[in-house]
């Protein structure tokens, strides 16, 4: 498949297979196959890969902020192999449920401190 | 009958998301100032909300991504992100006016001073966001919004010389007022008009209530009924402060001002309309400002958002909104008066207009994207011109501001 990387991949929302928002697109990683051709090889998605992408005092803001909630730093971006790419149209589908791959550690900090702590947090209100 | 009912509900809250207290205190010193000489102002700014809210609710029909989710494919990462940094602070603003304006149709109906209301206004703005199902909440404040009906209603009961009305309307002049002030005005009532939230919200909400192809025809009925329909409460604003407050030499510097024409001609009953008018109208832009704030938010960092899954599974959202509506009470609580606050919150939403208006353009022509429903040529042709009047109202909205010192 042909894809051009920076018009059709970076900076778009990555959906899973149920259709939950899983982030965005931003940065990708390249590797060299063994006939030393590269290929894409996976998505990059997270406030660290955004912070180094967008540069500057604004990007290592950007980084210094979301590093507040985690307790492992450097922040680590979610790896996604390209291989779990199902199709790329106005967003990118995932093969896989948003729940088999590593949740946002910001959104969890946020999760289990703020917001499960208000009372009906666990019922959408449509 | 189900489908007139639906398109019903659809303008209910277009009517819902164009008047807001941008709209009442600017219409109200546009009337009270200068009578009807700021009427093509206003039908400018229906026109503009028109065509560029129908871009984005196409946009998110066809594509399933509203607007600000493909801005940052199109400006890039960076430019993105200072973007949305510009239209959230602008919206934050934003949403403290509202906030603002329902403590002051709470003090309107009850007397108690109105920073006793802010918290409480605050709690409740919250409270409705965190629990209650979107399509109710848009049309319980639409509808309610339509109360705002009793202005044009008092037009009819007052003495109103409608000969003159119509003159000053087509031949503005500035009431001897300077053309500085003049022009003030009608760049604070432009903002009013085309506020960015308005269509941050617009398409945010056709993919949250899952619009597709099929819906297009209907966004785009309700957005061509809705949107004048709130035009023409904001134009009755207008005209009563031009027949009842302009001939006495009243400028308008709170709401009970703006409501007065609505006393005059009915009393006490008359308040109590007005009042709840005020409210529904600011209730429901607060709860349209903060969600906006959030979906611009979430959807340049690709996170999960709206109303359709629990908080918990939307964590990032939901505290983005917290912090918002926390953020506009204490923007209140520093005693700023409020009117004052949403004076210069047109100002500001004035200066950040193309942040908002020039991607919509720009995504709407774009092929990968909607394919052959892009724009057509005399769309794109309007949408050019409104951005060039857009752009020139976003320059001069500092230099008016401070030449005139507010419009004095």
């Amino acid at each position: 498949m042909r894809i051009q990387v920076s018009q059709e991949l970076l900076d778009r929302q990555l959906v899973d297979r149920d259709g939950r928002l899983v982030g965005k697109v931003d940065d990708v990683e390249f590797a060299f196959g063994a006939d030393g051709v590269p290929y894409l090889r996976s998505l990059l998605s997270g406030p660290g890969a955004l912070g180094q992408r967008v540069g500057g005092r604004l990007g290592r803001m950007l980084v210094l902020t979301a590093e507040r909630f985690v307790t492992d730093r450097p922040l680590a971006p979610l790896r996604i192999p390209y291989a779990l790419v199902e199709r790329v149209d106005s967003a990118v589908w995932l093969r896989v449920s948003a729940d088999e791959l590593p949740a946002s550690p910001v959104e969890q900090w946020l999760r289990r401190n703020l917001i499960d702590r208000i009372p009906g947090a666990g019922r959408a209100s449509g | 009958m189900r489908k007139l009912l639906a398109a019903t509900l659809g303008i209910l809250s277009a009517v819902g998301g164009f008047v807001d207290i941008g709209d009442l205190v600017a219409a109200g010193q546009a009337g009270a100032r200068f009578g009807m000489a700021h009427t093509w102002v206003l039908l400018l700014g229906v026109v503009a909300i028109c065509a560029y809210a129908e871009m984005a609710g196409r946009i998110a029909a066809v594509t399933g991504r509203a607007v600000f989710d493909l801005v940052r494919e199109r400006l890039g990462a960076r430019m993105a992100l200072i973007n949305l940094v510009a239209s959230y602070l602008v919206t934050v603003i934003t949403l403290a006016a509202e906030l603002g304006g329902v403590a002051l149709a709470l003090r309107l109906a009850t007397g108690v001073p109105y920073l006793l209301w802010v918290p409480v206004a605050g709690i409740a703005v919250w409270l409705v966001l965190w629990r209650m199902r979107f399509p109710v909440m848009e049309r319980v404040f639409g509808l309610a919004g339509l109360t705002l009906v009793v202005f044009a209603i008092a037009l009819f009961w007052l003495p109103t010389d409608w000969a003159a009305l119509g003159r000053s309307a087509v031949a503005p002049d500035d009431s001897g007022q300077g053309w500085g002030a003049y022009w003030f005005v009608a760049v604070a009532l432009f903002a009013s008009t085309v506020s960015p939230y308005e269509v941050f919200f617009f398409s945010s909400g056709g993919v949250e209530e899952r619009w597709s192809a099929d819906d297009l025809a209907d966004a785009r009925f309700s957005v061509l009924v809705g949107f004048p329909i709130g035009g023409f409460l904001a134009l009755s604003l207008i005209a009563t402060a031009a027949v009842v407050l302009h001939p006495a030499g009243l400028s308008v510097d709170s709401l009970d001002q703006v409501a007065h024409p609505v006393v005059l001609a009915f009393g006490a009953a008359g308040l109590a309309v007005a009042a709840l008018a005020f409210f529904a109208v600011t209730f429901g832009a607060a709860l349209e400002t903060g969600l906006s704030a959030a979906y611009a938010a979430a959807q340049y960092f690709g996170w999960q958002w709206g109303k359709r899954v629990s908080p918990r599974e939307a964590a990032r959202f939901h505290t983005v909104l917290l912090v918002s509506v926390l953020l506009g009470v204490l923007m209140l609580l520093t005693t700023v008066d409020p009117v004052t606050l949403t004076e210069y919150m047109l100002i500001i939403s004035a200066v950040a207009l193309p942040l908002t208006y020039l991607p919509i353009l720009v995504v709407a022509n774009d092929r990968t994207y909607l394919g052959d429903r892009v724009n057509g040529r005399a769309l794109n042709l309007l949408g050019a011109v409104l951005l060039l009047i857009i752009l020139a109202a976003s320059i001069v909205a500092v230099p008016l501001a401070i030449g005139t010192r507010m419009g004095q």
